[in-house]
């Protein structure tokens, strides 16, 4: 399954408004802002359809996944709209990431927890707010959209140290221009050591680049240590992307695909965008 | 006092929304102290003991209550038992910390909530190391859920 998808659910009293653009999206945030409600609407709209007084607008069927018996309620779902609520612990599980992979669904799980085993990235990750205009009654309607969780850093300072969470090429090139200018650069060999290198780190500013693509599930944590280091997040798709985006390679589908990759980038062939950029940038440079 | 224990916990109840759901008592939502979580974080009032008003839902059983106010109703009523936190957003982590200076509560949290800016005194069971603000706190939690310690 590919493309970005317009969702909205919607009853007398409240209205739900989010577009998903890849295989997986994570929603998250304060309580109380209608994660569950909006996936309990969803439930009552497939057990009852417009009868249920739920109206749900989307070009693909949207459903509702729980329960222990989740591996044969996946079985027969094929360009759905998957949505899972927080309490559903199979979704941490690897024979879950596992039916993730490869599957031609859509997949928007509530969850706080961090789902190491699914490559999910830190663009799809949203928390529910409400956007009704009056905060007073009598107000008809409440209206919610997604907003994404974790913004961009706002300024830079010069960092003491990079860390790169790739040990291949894309550490390589990073190494080569830091070190050019003074500032010590290294490998994290992985995005899971990233945490335990910058909390051991004594030097700071420290700037992190890593592959934003499959980021998800440590963003939250590094955010958190904002709070005591000074660190600077650098999360491209991924350094594939960068190289493609640079306009280094000159092949003329490359902007249309870089301005929508959802277009391109079937979810059903690739777990994690990071894995299209570099096929395309690999066929494109042969 | 708080203690917290990060990352998995098989006796700790993990489906929080189900337990409340089977085990809840009216009298429960007669409690100010309850009431006040619910205006709080629920933005809801106790009408009576099986009724609340929510401005987005209307009139609703406290089985529709959010999944944050309901973890921490049953953290309030039965700190012997260690409940899922991180069903809780971070707008429920002050009313955490004011039970816990009510009562010892021992919670589970599979992420790093944000316990904000002030100080707080917290028992990390991982390591059993107090820490007093998020800054102490960020490092023994990070740690814990990928399976090390400081």
């Amino acid at each position: 399954m590919k493309g970005s998808y317009d969702i909205v659910v919607r009853t007398k009293r409240l209205q739900i408004k989010f577009t998903v653009n890849r295989n997986i999206t994570i929603l998250c945030g304060d309580s109380a802002t209608g994660k569950s409600t909006l996936v309990g609407l969803i439930g009552e709209y497939v057990q009852n359809g417009r009868q249920s007084g739920v109206e749900v607008i989307c070009e693909k069927p949207c459903s509702v996944l729980e329960g222990v018996e989740w591996k044969i309620l996946l079985q027969n779902r094929k360009q759905n709209i998957i949505f899972i609520d927080e309490g559903n612990a199979f979704v941490y599980s690897k024979d879950f990431a596992k039916a993730v992979k490869g599957s031609d669904n859509y997949y928007v799980i509530v969850t706080r927890e961090s789902l190491h085993e699914l490559p999910y990235s830190v663009n799809e990750i949203y928390e529910l707010k409400n956007t009704t205009r009056s905060k007073y009654p009598p107000v008809k309607r409440l209206y919610s959209r997604f907003y994404h969780l974790y913004g961009l850093n706002k300024e830079i300072r010069k960092p003491k140290k990079v860390i790169v969470e790739d040990s291949n090429a894309g550490y390589t090139f990073f190494k080569y221009w830091f070190e050019k200018q003074g500032i010590p650069c290294i490998s994290a060999r992985g995005r899971s050591r990233i945490f335990r290198m910058i909390n051991d780190m004594e030097e700071e500013p420290i700037l992190v680049i890593a592959d934003g693509a499959a980021f998800g599930d440590q963003i939250k944590d590094l955010y958190e240590l904002q709070s005591s280091k000074e660190v600077y997040l650098l999360l491209p798709e991924s350094f594939e992307w960068l190289i493609l985006s640079s306009g280094l390679v000159q092949e003329k589908d490359i902007p249309a695909i870089l301005a929508n990759p959802s277009d391109y980038i079937d979810g059903k062939n690739y777990f994690s965008w990071e894995q299209f950029f570099t096929k395309l940038l690999t066929d494109s440079a042969k | 006092m708080l203690k917290i224990y990060y990352g998995d916990m098989p006796e700790a109840i993990y489906n929080t929304a189900v337990y409340f759901k089977n085990n809840y008592l009216d009298e429960w939502m007669e409690d100010p102290f309850v009431q006040k979580m619910i205006k709080d974080v629920d933005k809801s009032v106790v009408v009576d003991r099986n009724l609340i008003e929510s401005p987005a839902l209307g009139k609703i059983p406290p089985t529709l209550l959010s999944g944050g106010v309901k973890t921490l109703i049953l953290m309030y009523f039965e700190p012997e038992n260690i409940f899922n936190a991180s069903t809780c957003g971070d707008n429920c982590a002050k009313w955490i910390l004011r039970m816990a200076k009510k009562k010892d509560i021992t919670i589970n949290l599979r992420h790093i909530m944000n316990f904000g800016k002030g100080n707080f005194e917290a028992m990390i069971l991982n390591n059993n190391q107090i820490v007093h603000n998020m800054k102490e706190m960020v490092p023994v939690a990070g740690l814990s859920l990928r399976g090390e310690f400081l």
